[in-house]
């Protein structure tokens, strides 16, 4: 490890409280001169990883497109303990690999770069979990360029709860633009405009989407309906199958009453829309939205 | 008391992360940066305070700063030198809660001199969801404009600026320049509150070929006597090094933004895309 490497990650571990002294712009700043980035920003490096021998590339059997704040750390990690799946240390679970192709060409070359990011065994499937994929308006085009038959997974959870927790976890980089760093929290939970989208380019039969609620009330069926969507033993039981519950260590405002009214009014439009789509929503576990 | 020339030069000379930083620690902040105080500021003799008469609610890179000195030029407007053009006040109540006291701080940032009208532009309004139903309630009255500009030349400018104040080129600074292209999507929740005849609809290209005619159009919108400033075509904050998007994406984002385009020209019929470099013509 060289001394970059070790100080960009000490600055990686720092403690959300460090931004008190150290502002998160300062510190972002200080770790891009040190030439180390994080997957969704420009600057990173898309070179795929060395295959290793007895592995084969291609595109990704299947693709988590959503949703931040789901869950879906845990729902990736169960799905990947089922020996019919290749992962590989070292090869994080959101490539983000097409976040950064807005206003890049996306060509033949940029498609077997991505392709080099699936490296997985003979004989089993491999994917990625990028949970901002499904908000980023931009992807659902070049994924279907790029793996046009990879089975698509999206996990959602109650749009103000995943809102609450998004503002939560990125309260430190609200300084400079309140209003966009809130309005960026509030759009990742417009599921039905996101899935809308995706489904302008691939089938419904190819995207499963799962509720957060759900998963946390009945981890096995979910899980084994999971793996029956990727065309997997659905017999498979990983050793430990509850929720990381990660969320609930932070801190999470508390919502105003008022608040959350005008948020239901803000995202009843689109649920409705949602569950147009997906017949199998259950709103009942959403109760702000469950009347319709 | 104003620091000299050669000091205020050394600091615009800072990257704009250093000259924030420095403003923050002697307590300076933006409207749009935590950390403002939205205290109304103190009513000048003879002034009054209430709901804004005219809000501009977009967009940003529209040349919105240009259009707004036009109308403060007017004799018929208040708009006082030391308050910013974008209040950016309820840009902060994604979750906070906005009742009668908030609706009344509010006001008090809207001095106006007996017998004129007065105002604000934020041009992130209209791409805040929460905004529309806060503005109804806080001014339902109100008459609200938008400079509209092709969207796939407003990405660019947008994307550019952000970066040049410092912003960092991540997925969500893109993602954020995409999404206040959605115009119909965007003013559909503002059509949810407020009655078709209170919007005045403008298109950037338009203002810059005919700016005289297009102020005009202003001026009566907002219920003004004809008046003609002396500095009329001065576009603000349009120029500087924007950033390179190849053609297949710029094909991408026209494709993109194409069904929203048509949704806006069924909303506003008026807008006319062969001004927009990037549809030339309906794409119905």
């Amino acid at each position: 490890m060289t001394w970059r490497t070790a100080l960009a990650d000490g600055l990686h571990g720092l403690s959300p409280r460090a931004h008190l002294v150290f502002p998160s712009e300062q510190r972002t700043d200080l770790r891009h001169r040190l030439g180390r980035y994080r997957r969704w920003e420009d600057g990173v490096d898309l070179s795929p990883p060395l295959r290793r021998a007895g592995e084969m590339i291609g595109p990704p059997d299947f693709v988590g497109i959503g949703v931040m704040m789901a869950g879906v750390r845990w729902w990736y990690h169960l799905v990947a303990d089922h020996p019919g799946i290749s992962t590989r240390g070292g090869i994080p679970m959101d490539r983000h690999f097409l976040s950064h192709f807005a206003t890049r060409s996306f060509g033949a070359e940029q498609v077997a770069q991505y392709h080099g990011w699936f490296p997985r065994r003979p004989g089993t499937i491999t994917g990625e979990w990028s949970p901002s994929y499904a908000a980023l308006p931009w992807v659902a085009e070049l994924l279907a360029r790029a793996a046009p038959d990879a089975r698509l997974l999206l996990l959602l959870r109650n749009p103000i709860e995943r809102f609450r927790l998004g503002l939560a976890q990125s309260s430190e980089n609200r300084g400079s633009q309140v209003g966009t760093h809130v309005a960026d929290a509030m759009e990742r939970g417009f599921y039905g405009a996101q899935l809308g989208r995706v489904l302008e380019f691939f089938p419904a039969g190819q995207v499963l989407v799962l509720q957060h609620e759900c998963c946390v009330a009945d981890p096995v069926a979910q899980l084994a309906l999971t793996y029956r969507f990727l065309g997997l033993d659905d017999s498979h039981r990983p050793p430990r199958i509850g929720p990381r519950n990660v969320e609930a260590e932070r801190s999470i405002p508390t919502a105003d009453p008022d608040a959350v009214r005008r948020l239901v009014g803000v995202y009843a439009g689109d649920v409705k829309e949602l569950a147009a789509m997906v017949p199998s929503l259950d709103l009942s576990w959403w109760p702000e939205f469950a009347d319709g | 008391m104003r620091p000299p020339s050669a000091a205020r030069a050394a600091f615009r000379r800072l990257s704009p992360r250093t000259r924030s930083a420095l403003l923050h620690r002697i307590g300076r902040f933006a409207p749009w940066e935590d950390g403002f105080d939205f205290t109304p500021p103190a009513l000048g003799a003879g002034e009054s305070a209430g709901a804004p008469d005219f809000v501009g609610i977009g967009v940003q890179k529209g040349g919105t700063s240009w259009w707004y000195e036009l109308i403060a030029d007017h004799p018929g407007v208040t708009s006082r030198t030391d308050i910013h053009k974008e209040r950016h006040y309820l840009s902060r109540f994604g979750i906070e809660p906005f009742g009668d006291t908030e609706v009344e701080t509010y006001h008090g940032w809207f001095p106006r001199r007996a017998g004129t009208i007065t105002g604000e532009w934020t041009p992130d309004y209209l791409g805040y969801p929460w905004v529309a139903g806060l503005l109804a309630r806080a001014a339902p009255g109100a008459k609200l404009l938008v400079i509209l500009r092709d969207p796939v030349e407003r990405f660019r400018s947008g994307l550019s600026f952000r970066l040049s104040l410092g912003a960092f080129a991540t997925e969500a600074t893109l993602a954020d320049a995409v999404r206040q292209g959605f115009y119909a999507k965007c003013l559909r929740r503002f059509l949810d509150y407020f009655p078709m005849e209170q919007f005045l609809v403008l298109q950037y290209e338009r203002c810059a070929v005919d700016p005289a005619h297009e102020l005009d159009a202003t001026y009566r919108f907002l219920g003004l006597p004809e008046h003609r400033p002396d500095h009329l075509s001065r576009p603000i904050n349009v120029s500087g090094e924007k950033v390179a998007i190849k053609q297949d994406a710029i094909q991408r984002l026209t494709d993109l933004y194409a069904p929203d385009v048509e949704d806006l020209l069924a909303l506003f019929p008026h807008i006319d895309t062969s001004l927009w470099p990037n549809f030339g013509t309906s794409p119905a």
